[in-house]
């Protein structure tokens, strides 16, 4: 049928400097990456890829942002990712780069893949964690999203039962 | 017992040459404007600079032969940029706050069909 396709970007911003995530602003982060492909990319590229794009959701603590382009300027937006070297915010300068860690077709994939990407990354911090006290709260979240996620199965498993 | 599928290769090329070939010439609006060899290739890698971005930029373009006098030049460019040099070369309004132009005179992917231009051709 007759639509505009798009591409939702998963990335996460990956820094040295924890002041770097916390100033992260959809506005700030929207003008750094249309910059960067108007750098990268040209004239041409700007115009293309800011058609259709948008900071669709942006978690400051964990650092994660969801970014939407067209389908066919879905490479170009890619490419100019891992251009992006620093964050400049309030005359601050922050060096950072962009992780992509998923890239879906609709924003309901990109939340499950969210969803399992923090379980696994739970259990990673839960190995190299040193504080007792820290141990105690990321084994409390962990047990939380297991019984999460047995939760979701069954209901799904509920919902093809009554089909 | 069934004989063995008969297996074959077939290869299709599609465009033998990797490299296109374009002659062009630079025209200026007002006369007395002299570019060099390295100046020119300058130009060129601005304009593409600035509508492709650094990417396309970088793309392998040579100079072949350049004359200063008549600021006509061969370029080569590999296949895959030949769309964009040709865009950007049309859309190159002016070099240091003068009004110039891009003629594109010929096009080929083989360099040899370059040689001879049926255009200039002066019948007796």
């Amino acid at each position: 049928m007759v639509r505009f396709k798009h591409r939702y970007l998963l990335c996460e911003l990956v820094s040295d400097d924890p002041r770097c995530r916390l100033s992260l602003d959809d506005r700030v982060l929207s003008s750094l990456v249309r910059d960067t492909i108007a750098r990268v990319h040209g004239t041409f590229g700007a115009a293309a890829c800011s058609i259709g794009f948008a900071v669709r959701y942006l978690n400051a603590y964990t650092g994660i942002v969801l970014l939407r382009c067209r389908k066919e300027f879905c490479q170009l937006v890619w490419s100019a990712l891992p251009f992006i070297t620093c964050l400049e915010n309030k005359g601050h300068r922050y060096p950072c780069f962009f992780n992509t860690l998923h890239v879906g077709g609709t924003i309901r994939t990109c939340q499950k893949f969210l969803i399992q990407y923090n379980r696994r990354q739970l259990l990673i911090l839960l190995q190299n964690c040193t504080d007792e006290g820290e141990r105690e709260a990321i084994q409390k979240s962990v047990t939380r999203s297991c019984l999460l996620e047995e939760e979701e199965e069954s209901g799904e498993e509920a919902a093809e039962a009554m089909e | 017992m069934p004989a063995p599928a008969a297996t074959y290769e077939r290869v299709v090329y599609k465009n033998p040459s990797e490299y296109h070939y374009m002659k062009v010439c630079l025209e200026f609006q007002d006369c007395g404007v002299g570019l060099n060899a390295a100046q020119f290739k300058q130009l060129l890698i601005s304009a593409v600079k600035d509508l492709f971005g650094e990417v396309d930029a970088a793309l392998p373009l040579d100079i072949l032969t350049y004359e200063e006098k008549t600021l006509s030049a061969i370029l080569r460019i590999c296949s895959s940029g030949l769309v964009k040099l040709w865009s950007s070369l049309t859309l190159l309004g002016s070099y240091k706050g003068k009004k110039c132009a891009f003629r594109v005179m010929q096009v080929s992917p083989f360099l040899l069909a370059l040689s001879g231009n049926s255009r200039e051709l002066v019948l007796d």
